[in-house]
């Protein structure tokens, strides 16, 4: 019972880490109408931010590798995807694609492709809730996501650039014609996306302080499921999908004999959701018109 | 085709056919026919990022023929050593190959790493040279026909691992943790279960990751009341798993690693292994570090006649003073047998006495890799493919903090 509930509890935080990738690949499909694969390369931007100003103080690395990733997150959007809006789906996903070898590639050029240790800070008590015995990075992983995905839904729900947003989202030439600045909205949105990887880039490294220039290319994948199977577009199906990857991994690899499979586990689920339904848990039917 | 370009065209081919001749009846020349001792070749990186590998293992080698020289050689022939530095490039074996074939070269040491070995097994088994190698741990470089090996296999790793836990970990519960995705470890790991006694199948935790993974958490918790962990994996990956695992593990706890922990505590940069509280250790042949018994006597010899400050001794140099010997003691089994051995035989002729004495099923050596128990030296002997049989030993990295 006691390993059923730390595995819970592991599984959530590890969850709210995929939430929070997720919630960047979602609100940037919703909005832009696009799948930003260079998405969980930003993780890697904020990683290795944290290595260059972890000298000086963990709390500045963190607040650096926020504004780090929100200005390459507006610059990709500004030099690599606007100029192709209105052009094919087909090549903005190929240039989404090439944006993330391209970092991928710097980072490899600029640091090495050796493993760098990187460890935040260092937590040695623990939370004993009961019998439960709960790392610190647990905790606060846990706690700052829920943080992050309460403010976010309240911010889109009742600020005027969320509901902007949401405007956007239904029908840009609309809102256009309504007076919001579409792509104003479409520069936000890259921007809080490219701050949730940069949390999310935080709170990897605290579970696991290793950054390679492949480091975020894994929770990206698996964010963009959590983001599919939640239903794409969806700001509360990016959560819910998330959280339910999480769970799943890590009861998965919990089983020895499932966890050389969890991959194949995590994506199979994929398959079959989007099956039953192909819009995603809570993606909303959408009619095409012809 | 004008006529003059055909007389040109046979003229080349003809001389193509003689440098082809020419080349071939290189291998049938005897280099070692003016030879007044018995030639050892060893190719190794002697300068370069792995010039510590190498210059131990020429170190050792000549401390090795030393020692046999000035206790009367092999019947009054003396040995001597021809070391090349091929820089642990496969591009530079071949030259520094028929450098030491051109030099007299009879009886070999094969080379230091394993790329470049595979290199030399090619171009030794063209020659009929016999090598018996102290380092290049790949499973192609032995043949067990003139190639044999003195360091463990890669995947006789696991195999020796679970020897050693079978030996010295009795009643403890032992984990495991490998890489799914990954042929080394899962090599090891299948070796390794295959060894290990019944006695521990009953508590034995398996538990695996894939590529580099978010989060170490369920590995952690279906671990973390294991007496011992068996990790099959390289430095970067068992850095991050043993940060995450050593506040929830026991004290007393052991991280037990094969080679590719080897450098865990220099090769991770930002990794303090001293945050570990427990032991650390990985599956090795000889421990540098020693202070008592066969392996301390040969540190002290090396530290005394080398600068152990600039080359230090270590696994890879104790490997090849162990290879001149085991040379020597088949060459005094061939003669026992009724060989004769000259100064002046040739590679190949060197190459069947050795190997017919390798392949014996009684021929073994004692030597200061392997478990030495006290001041007793181990025992080695050779399976029928090549490779070494020996116990392993534990090589401690970094001791449980109290």
């Amino acid at each position: 019972m006691e390993t059923f509930f730390s595995t819970l509890i592991n599984g959530l935080s590890l969850g709210g880490i995929y939430a929070m990738i997720a919630l960047g690949y979602t609100m940037v499909y919703g909005i832009a109408k696009m799948l930003n694969f260079a998405h969980g390369d930003i993780i890697m931007v904020g990683g290795y931010t944290i290595f260059l100003f972890l000298f000086v103080n963990p709390i500045v690395a963190i607040v650096m590798a926020v504004i780090f990733c929100v200005i390459f997150g507006i610059l990709i959007e500004k030099l690599a995807y606007k100029p192709l809006r209105g052009s094919s789906p087909l090549a903005v996903l190929i240039t989404a694609i090439g944006v993330s070898y391209l970092l991928q590639s710097f980072a490899q050029i600029i640091f090495g492709s050796a493993t760098k240790f990187v460890e935040i800070a260092t937590f040695e008590n623990k939370l004993q809730l009961g019998p439960l015995v709960i790392d610190i990075p647990t905790v606060i992983t846990l706690i700052c996501s829920a943080a992050v995905m309460v403010a976010l839904s309240v911010f889109v729900k009742y600020s005027k650039t969320g509901r902007a947003m949401i405007a956007v989202s239904e029908d840009k030439g609309a809102a256009q014609l309504m007076g919001i600045n579409v792509n104003t909205i479409i520069m936000i949105t890259f921007a809080i996306g490219s701050a949730l990887a940069a949390l999310a880039g935080v709170f990897t490294l605290l579970k696991s302080p290793a950054i390679t220039p492949t480091f975020g290319a894994m929770p990206g994948i698996k964010a963009f499921t959590a983001a599919v199977i939640g239903g794409i577009g969806s700001i509360p199906g990016a959560m819910v999908g998330g959280l339910m990857l999480g769970i799943i991994e890590t009861f998965s690899n919990s089983v020895p004999a499932l966890s050389p499979y969890t991959d194949a586990v995590e994506f199979s689920i994929l398959i079959v959701v989007l099956l039953v339904k192909p819009t995603g848990l809570l993606g909303k039917k959408r009619r095409e018109k012809v | 085709m004008k006529k003059s370009t055909r007389v040109l065209s046979v003229i080349l081919a003809a001389v193509m056919l003689v440098t082809a001749f020419a080349f071939t009846s290189c291998a049938d020349k005897n280099y070692a026919a003016n030879n007044t001792t018995i030639k050892i070749g060893v190719s190794g990186p002697l300068t370069g990022d792995y010039a510590s590998y190498g210059m131990a293992v020429s170190n050792c080698a000549k401390l090795a023929i030393e020692e046999i020289n000035a206790a009367g050689g092999l019947n009054g022939i003396m040995f001597e050593l021809i070391d090349t530095n091929d820089e642990a490039d496969s591009a530079k074996v071949s030259a520094t190959y028929s450098d030491m074939y051109q030099k007299g070269m009879q009886i070999s040491l094969g080379t230091v790493t394993t790329g470049a070995g595979i290199e030399f097994k090619a171009l030794a088994e063209e020659d009929n040279v016999f090598y018996l190698t102290p380092s290049a741990t790949g499973d192609a470089i032995p043949n067990g026909t003139n190639g044999f090996q003195m360091c463990f296999t890669d995947s006789n790793q696991g195999t020796a691992s679970a020897e050693y836990f079978n030996r010295n970990f009795v009643g403890k519960k032992i984990g495991i943790l490998y890489q799914a995705d990954n042929d080394y470890s899962v090599g090891i790991t299948n070796n390794f279960k295959k060894s290990i006694d019944e006695s521990f199948k009953a508590g034995m935790v398996e538990t695996s990751f894939t590529g580099k993974p978010t989060s170490y958490d369920s590995q952690v918790e279906s671990l973390k009341d294991c007496d011992v962990v068996f990790l099959p994996i390289y430095t970067s990956e068992a850095a991050v798993f043993m940060r995450a695992a050593t506040s929830k593990m026991k004290g007393d706890a052991i991280f037990f690693g094969c080679d590719g922990l080897d450098g865990i505590d220099t090769a991770v940069e930002g990794f303090d292994i001293n945050t570990i509280k427990q032991e650390v250790s990985y599956l090795s042949h000889f421990n540098s570090k020693a202070t008592e018994g066969p392996a301390a006597e040969l540190i002290a010899k090396y530290n005394e006649k080398f600068d152990e400050s600039k080359f230090p001794i270590n696994q890879f140099g104790a490997s090849a003073y162990d290879c001149v010997y085991a040379i020597y003691e088949a060459l005094k089994v061939a003669v026992a047998d009724g060989k004769t051995i000259t100064a002046t035989m040739s590679p190949s002729e060197f190459c069947d006495i050795l190997s017919e004495v390798f392949k014996k099923d009684d021929f073994s050596v004692r030597g200061v890799t392997g478990e030495c128990i006290g001041n007793e030296k181990s025992t080695i002997s050779w399976n029928d493919d090549g490779t070494v049989s020996k116990n392993a030993i534990k090589y401690v990295v970094k001791e449980a903090t109290a």
